[in-house]
């Protein structure tokens, strides 16, 4: 077990992780990552707003950046039907 | 013991002496447990219902890939499980949140009270549906709030209920909770808290730091989080 911050970082700022919490590696601190930004965009896109510009940096016991977690990393986008075929609107 | 679960009694309607004499003799036995502990389990046969005296206990409910639920908070005076004198087992568990001290009120002395006291009887009754409105406003949080809303909620509702007890005033109350505790209870990830603590604190609302919850503007708050006591059945009269 290690004790791990992660910090979001988007364009509103930075939320610093000032708590952390203990996880087993840094693969489970990554896997909270993901889960953290699905969290936070699914409460954006139902606002109506969708802006994967951010990151979570994940921070180790000393404080040193291990890994960035890009928002766009946490998703599988696929560009809907019309775009992705070329077609413009209308059935 | 007993005298935090009188005051809130007291706030919504009378309670004479015997009947606090009769509350005071139904404690039969005061434990002390450390933060974390699951005192009860789903499923488990249970003879008494337990009476929160200090620390903050949760009811919580548990997915098999580890997602939780909390599904109540309660603090000093509140009874955890009232409802198990007429469910003798409970569909959830119960686990101290801090380092806790509880009194064990058997269910046989419950019992008796039904049967010689019915305005102490009807009061308790009150508690238990007190604890469904609760739960009703947690379900509208939940269910349809925004993560801003419904972790503003959650503050507001503390600081009256731990208000009512003499631990919260209008600059703000000890929590000691954890983001990931705080995000069990609201149904988000701990990620995603620290995120909505840092957006109540930039709009100049409350900030949450250290255990300490210090409210910056009490009517934003409840703004934000369309809070209003009503739920919380707060007047005294005949009951």
């Amino acid at each position: 077990m290690a004790r791990f911050y992660l910090h979001v970082i988007n364009r509103l700022g930075t939320a610093r992780d000032e708590e952390g919490a203990e996880l087993a590696d840094l693969q489970e601190a990554e896997a909270r990552a993901i889960e953290g930004i699905r969290s936070i965009l699914a409460d954006e896109a139902k606002a109506g707003r969708l802006d994967l510009d951010g990151r979570i940096e994940i921070a180790d016991e000393s404080g040193a950046i291990v890994r960035t977690v890009p928002f766009e990393e946490a998703f599988e986008i696929r560009p809907g039907d019309d775009r992705a075929s070329g077609r413009s609107g209308g059935r | 013991m007993i005298d935090k679960l009188l005051l809130k009694l007291r706030l919504r309607d009378d309670i004479d002496s015997a009947e606090e004499e009769a509350l005071r003799a139904a404690v039969a036995e005061q434990r002390d447990y450390p933060a974390d502990r699951n005192f009860i389990r789903e499923g488990q046969e249970l003879d008494a219902s337990t009476l929160l005296v200090e620390g903050l206990v949760c009811r919580y409910k548990d997915l098999r890939d580890g997602g939780r639920q909390i599904t109540a908070l309660h603090v000093a005076g509140d009874f955890v499980d009232l409802h198990s004198f007429t469910l003798k087992r409970l569909d959830h568990n119960i686990m101290t949140l801090t380092p806790c001290r509880v009194a064990l009120v058997p269910h046989a002395r419950l019992k008796e009270i039904t049967e010689t006291l019915p305005h102490l009887t009807r009061m308790l009754w009150f508690s238990t549906t007190l604890d469904a409105a609760i739960q009703r406003e947690w379900e509208l949080s939940l269910g349809r709030r925004t993560a801003l809303a419904k972790t503003a909620h959650l503050f507001c509702e503390l600081r009256v209920r731990l208000g009512l007890i003499g631990l919260a005033t209008e600059a703000g109350y000890a929590l000691p909770l954890t983001q990931a505790e705080l995000g069990e209870c609201l149904g988000l990830t701990a990620v995603h808290v620290n995120r909505t603590l840092r957006e109540l604190r930039e709009r100049g609302l409350m900030e949450f730091r250290d255990h300490e919850v210090k409210i910056l503007d009490f009517v934003g708050l409840a703004r934000a989080a369309e809070f209003k006591d009503n739920y919380l059945y707060l007047e005294k009269r005949p009951r």
